[in-house]
């Protein structure tokens, strides 16, 4: 799921998760007034595979919502007031049928014509979606590569199979740093938030673990701090888009627990600040800038907003 | 979410909001948190969070999604630990430099025993190839792997270093307590000979450099120095000369717990047996002993020289002979000691004239006279007089101390400004210790310098309070364990090939190394050890054997070594009974033996050393490989020169021109060939009357048979069937004439290019001897025996060009081009000394026999070639930037990255 960055429409993206070929993306309006939300049958699409992830356009003052999803393929969709419609369909495959899969992509929201894609292939694309061209591919990682994170125009942190975060600067593409590797060699991590407030931190989790391990880029390789009250696995996470140092991650455990870092940490380790039960397990966390007082979740087909 | 139903749940409350500057959810839907005890009797999930299967099984839900969906990870580009990454050689599994391209989790296999070596990272690269960090899987942990180059030299060489190693590990050493690292493994992996040796961690360069090059503490070069004493004491017993001992070559090992640190010593890839100094150009400049300096015979004492240079290293974080050339070093050490080599050992060296006049009359032979008037007879010239003699400038580096002297040096270093008192007596104390420490160590006299016994004892060693100067007890005349050890492997390791080596031998040769006592006792041994010592046929006594390095696995001399045939391998070879010998490349070859002593009679292999340098990467790679060798117009089928390949200009030509590739290799740089082809061009015209089809072969492989073990190919001159070498190359030194300048001076980064240049007149040698050495076994071309002599014209431009472009070179090596900062760990960089050579310079046996021979020169270089070996070095300059980036288009492939320190590039 994806909220849109206008100010004008409240407007969300869900995607599907079905095990077909054919799956959906739909756009959602939510009227803060009545604290409702509207399908519109118009603002509907096919997806071929099941979209790895959602993201508008993340500037508040672009003409056009501009909606891009990744999974076979990154793709963009122009969304209107009534119809959504391709833009393009980015690829970078050059030879087979088919294509690594995407993992993730995030949309830089200092530099908005740079989108960093992540694939099993080991590598980061960094595409120019103003030109449909490839700005740069890099091996980023040495397996598979499950997401990736804007920092600073220039600057990207990948996480993948392989166990370690890298941050990449584009002006420097021979080298990468290593700020994390997790302590079983080659324990997945599948997702990663960078912290927008405050860019010395950021978050990942590892698979099958109810750990989030908060990372300062300042003292690589040792986390900060380890938050580990899911009862499940830990499945989504998202920072506070008004705070540095709060961030809210959702599980196996149906729980999204909203976490406040401390100065210094505890003995006992990090208790979270609050918690929500959801019905089931929770896929996804989203908490935008555009709407701060409400943290999105998805869990079983069921996306909800929750007020904070 | 198959049909989006939503709901909006916030409570709607719209609390009152407390506007406080530090934000915090409001207690809404979201509740304060308590941990729950009870486990939820929810079913559990069995299925794994849409997370997983959106990126770790992505693959698997995509075919779920659609049955044909095909994804297979020969899509996912490599990443590249090996630059160039292009395939060019060896069927595209090496790269221009024939080094092997490793990529992350490649795998490096021994297919004898099936382990899988996966490699992960690099650690270092080198003339001789590539270190690479490898996982075995079996074994549960790291391992250092040298994947050494697809040329027969280096190939060679590494032979030596495996052959070595494993006799100081296993017989000498077999509870790893000498310091001495660890051979695990090796093998041939396309190609390449692989060998596995512990994971160690930093060397002592690197951790100086940690420290800003500020010495360490007295009690660590107190550690040190005895860990290192008993490295040394075990060659001393083995008699081995590790000929290249410096801190980058002593490494710290992983520590265990709170045990003191360990080093160990590493990188056998230049040591010798004692009884076969085979080569006079040896040692990293600032730890190269005066007697190599000055071409006198040398014992382990050298490395008991650079031993004393590494200590005072250590206590003073920079070296204490930095000389920037042999004339500098030479300089420094004078100053340093205050006394200047001894006359007996001046008035039989080789290149006393380079560096000291006489000025006196020798009035005894045996020196006498200059030692009872207890003055020297020599003095070292100036550096006005130097010019004169050598035709250039010394370089001459800065000084790093303003004392002058070993005593002022030691005792005015900056001391610990913590230190209180009574620590301060214990430093001034111990200081005295190290200083006469020191001395026993850096003393001119090799035969007074200490050995590794002598020096354990010393107080600064043992902790004992240092009291008065040290007198070491004379050390007990015993008898040489080189004879001992001759009885296994003498000479020189070659036998010990014979038994363990043969890589590409369908296995069948897998013998226990020292097993094989035949080997030794046969007479040929001697001879035999020489070819595999890798000596690249640079061994000129005029016994004999030299083993021609142009002759590769072919070579008989492999043969001997390589042979699976075992001992009865020698008898055929005797009886001059071709016998299948195997070589490392698993073909076969037949090789006959000259019986007797003509067959060994070739001397000249020395000449030949120069092949071995790897200088014609084209012999085990196809012709095409000649090509970024940098001279492709030689080996190109017309090439008149081929059958001669020895000696010819080939080898110059394709000897400088690797040069410049592996320079640049090393840089990173791009490739050199157009500049090469003009110089190549020239060989070519020079020697025009010397036919011989391309056989081409550029595959080692194809290559059949060699000559007799000695002279290998070589004596395809004389005879006019020439054994195909066709990219073998020679290079030879015409004997140093005082207007070439001498390696040394330009040397830190001498490497093994220069190597290839041979002492010298041993060319004429050749074209001699070979003849009654020669056999054949199969001719590929008609030859003429004139190409010795061109040869030797070109030996000589190509090398002022060679030099030339080094000398350039030189300021750049100080940098550690390919150091990574991610990699504190490597086993092997280059050195800011540059690179130990491969192949040295025979060590002057064949003295008797030079001159003389020169006759046979008749064809004077053309001017011309001189101009162009010119040419070709300044460009090759302006080509080949030393430092890492920049060398990287970034442009076109996908190149990897990684941790600090590797790279990755785009995909454009």
């Amino acid at each position: 799921m994806a909220i849109s960055s206008r100010s004008t429409h409240r407007r969300l993206a869900v995607g599907s998760f079905i095990e077909e070929y054919a799956n959906r993306v739909d756009i959602l309006t939510f009227d803060e007034e009545t604290l409702s939300i509207k399908p519109d049958p118009n603002l509907s699409i096919d997806h071929p595979y099941p979209p790895t992830k959602l993201m508008f356009h993340p500037s508040p003052k672009f003409s056009n919502d501009i909606l891009a999803s990744s999974g076979d393929f990154l793709r963009l969709y122009s969304v209107r007031d009534t119809s959504i419609e391709p833009i393009s369909v980015l690829n970078n495959s050059k030879s087979s049928e088919f294509c690594a899969p995407l993992t993730s992509f995030d949309w830089n929201d200092l530099e908005p014509r740079r989108i960093g894609t992540s694939s099993i292939d080991t590598t980061c694309t960094i595409w120019d979606v103003e030109k449909g061209a490839v700005e740069t591919q890099l091996i980023a990682h040495d397996k598979e590569v499950h997401d990736i994170a804007w920092g600073e125009a220039g600057v990207f942190a990948s996480v993948s199979a392989d166990g370690s975060v890298r941050v990449f600067d584009l002006r420097d593409k021979e080298h990468s740093t290593i700020i994390y590797e997790s302590p079983q060699p080659d324990t997945p991590l599948l997702r990663l938030a960078w912290n927008k407030q405050d860019l010395r931190y950021m978050a990942t989790i590892l698979m099958d673990s109810n750990k989030i391990v908060i990372l300062d880029i300042r003292s690589p390789t040792l986390p900060v701090a380890e938050l580990e009250r899911h009862r499940g696995c830990v499945n989504a996470i998202a920072w506070a888009p008004v705070s540095f140092q709060h961030i809210c991650s959702g599980g196996d455990d149906s729980q999204a627990l909203i976490w406040e870092l401390p100065t210094v940490a505890g003995l006992n380790g990090i208790d979270p600040m609050s918690m929500y039960t959801a019905g089931s397990e929770i896929n996804q966390v989203q908490w935008s800038a555009a709407m701060p007082d409400w943290i999105g979740i998805a869990f079983a087909n069921k996306m909800q907003l929750l007020k904070v | 979410m198959d049909e989006v139903k939503t709901t909006v749940v916030a409570d709607d409350i719209l609390a009152s909001a407390s506007a406080s500057v530090q934000w915090s959810p409001k207690q809404l839907v979201f509740r304060p948190y308590a941990p729950v005890i009870k486990s939820e009797s929810r079913t559990p999930n069995f299925k794994k969070p849409l997370v997983s299967r959106l990126t770790k099984d992505i693959v698997e839900t995509y075919r779920i999604c659609n049955p044909k969906f095909n994804y297979s990870d020969e899509l996912i580009p490599k990443r590249f630990l090996t630059n160039p990454s292009a395939g060019i050689l060896n069927d595209g599994f090496d790269n221009e430099n024939s080094d092997f391209i490793l990529s992350v989790n490649c795998p490096l296999i021994n297919s004898e025993t099936q382990r899988r070596y996966i490699v992960k990272d690099t650690l270092g690269q080198g003339t001789f190839g590539q270190v690479a960090k490898c996982w075995v899987a079996e074994l549960d942990r790291f391992v250092a792997v040298k994947v050494i180059k697809n040329q027969p030299a280096y190939y060679q060489q590494a032979l030596v270093e495996v052959s070595i190693l494993t006799t100081l590990n296993k017989k000498f050493d077999p509870e790893d307590k000498h310091h001495i690292v660890r051979i695990f493994d090796y093998f041939v992996y396309q190609r390449h000979l692989c060998i596995a040796f512990e994971l160690l961690q930093s060397n002592l360069y690197e951790l100086l450099k940690l420290n800003h090059y500020r010495g360490l503490s007295l009690s660590y070069v107190q550690l040190f120095s005895k860990q290192i004493l008993y490295g040394l004491a075990l060659m001393k017993d083995a008699a081995i000369i590790h000929c290249d001992l410096k801190p980058e070559n002593i490494l710290l090992c992983t520590r265990n717990g709170v045990k003191p640190p360990e080093v160990k010593i590493i990188d056998f890839g230049s040591a010798c047996m004692e009884d076969h100094t085979v080569y006079s150009y040896i040692q990293s400049r600032y730890y190269r002993s005066p007697e190599v300096v000055l071409g006198y015979r040398y014992t382990t004492a050298i490395d008991m020289w650079s031993f004393g240079c590494i200590v005072a290293e250590l206590f003073l974080g920079l070296p204490l002979f930095p000389g920037a050339s042999e004339f500098d070093l030479l300089k420094r050490m004078i100053k340093i000691i205050g006394e200047q080599p001894p006359d007996y050992v001046l008035k039989e060296a080789k290149n006393t004239n380079k560096f000291f006049k006489c000025v006196g009359s020798v009035i005894h032979e045996d020196g006498s006279q200059a030692s009872s008037s207890g003055r020297s007879i020599y003095q070292a010239l100036s550096e006005e007089e130097y010019e004169v003699r050598e035709m250039k400038k010394p370089s001459i580096g800065k000084e790093y101390f303003n004392h002058m002297n070993l005593e002022a040096i030691v005792k005015k270093y900056p001391y610990n400004k913590s230190l209180k008192d009574k620590e301060l007596a214990r430093e001034c104390q111990m200081r005295l210790s190290l200083l006469d420490f020191l001395k026993g160590l850096v003393e001119f006299d090799p035969a007074k310098r200490w050995s590794p016994l002598q020096a354990s004892k010393h107080p600064f060693v043992t902790g004992e309070p240092f009291t008065c100067p040290y007198k070491p007890a004379p050390e007990t005349p015993r008898v040489p364990v080189s004879h001992n050890v001759k009885v296994d492997h003498h000479p020189a390791g070659g036998h010990w090939f014979a038994a363990g080596l043969s890589p590409n031998i369908l296995g069948a040769n897998r013998v226990g190394m020292y097993n094989n006592s035949h080997f030794q006792v046969t007479p040929y041994a001697h001879g035999g050890n020489f070819g595999s010592l890798g000596s690249h046929g640079s061994y000129n006594d005029g016994t004999g054997l030299g083993s021609s390095y142009g002759s590769y696995g072919d070579n008989s001399n492999m043969l001997k070594y390589y042979s699976p045939v075992g001992p009865s391998a020698m008898n055929n070879y005797a009886q001059n009974i071709p016998v299948l010998g195997s070589s490392p490349d698993a073909r076969r070859r037949f090789m006959q033996i000259p019986h007797g002593s003509n067959g060994f009679a070739f001397s000249p292999a020395g000449n030949f050393a120069p092949m071995s340098l790897g200088t014609s990467p084209s012999q085990f790679t196809p012709p095409y490989s000649q090509v970024t060798a940098g001279s492709p117009g030689h080996y190109g089928p017309s090439s008149p020169a081929r059958g001669n390949c020895h000696g010819s200009p080939l080898g110059k030509g394709t000897g400088s021109g690797n040069q410049i590739n592996r320079r640049k290799g090393w840089g990173y740089s791009g490739n050199l060939p157009t500049q090469e082809s003009p110089s190549s061009a020239h060989w070519q015209g020079q020697f025009p009357d010397v036919n011989s089809p391309n056989l081409n072969a550029g595959n080692w492989k194809k290559q059949q048979q060699r000559n007799s073990g000695n002279a290998g190919g070589h004596g395809s001159f004389s005879s006019g069937k020439p054994y195909l070498h066709p990219n073998s190359v020679i290079h030879d030194k015409p004997e140093t004439s005082s207007s070439l300048p001498d390696p040394g001076d330009w040397d830190p980064n001498y490497s093994d290019e220069l190597l290839l240049q041979d002492d010298s007149s041993e060319l004429s040698n050749m074209t001699i001897e070979f003849s009654k050495g020669m056999q054949i076994s199969q001719a590929f071309a008609p030859t003429e025996s004139t190409v010795g002599v061109a040869r030797y014209n070109h030996m000589s431009s190509s090398n002022m060009s060679t030099q030339r472009s080094h000398a350039e070179s030189t300021p750049d090596l100080y940098a550690h081009p390919m150091m990574n900062s991610s990699h504190l760990t490597p086993h092997f960089t280059p050195s800011r000394l540059g690179q130990q050579p491969v192949q040295r310079f025979s060590h002057g046996r064949s003295m008797g026999s030079r001159g003389g021979e020169w006759g046979h020169v008749k064809v004077q270089a053309p001017l011309s070639s001189f101009s162009s070996g010119g040419q070709r070095s300044p460009g090759s300059n302006n080509n080949a930037p030393w430092g890492r980036r920049g060398n990287h288009p970034i442009a076109a492939n996908i190149v990897p990255s990684s941790h600090g320190g590797n790279e990755y590039g785009r995909i454009a």
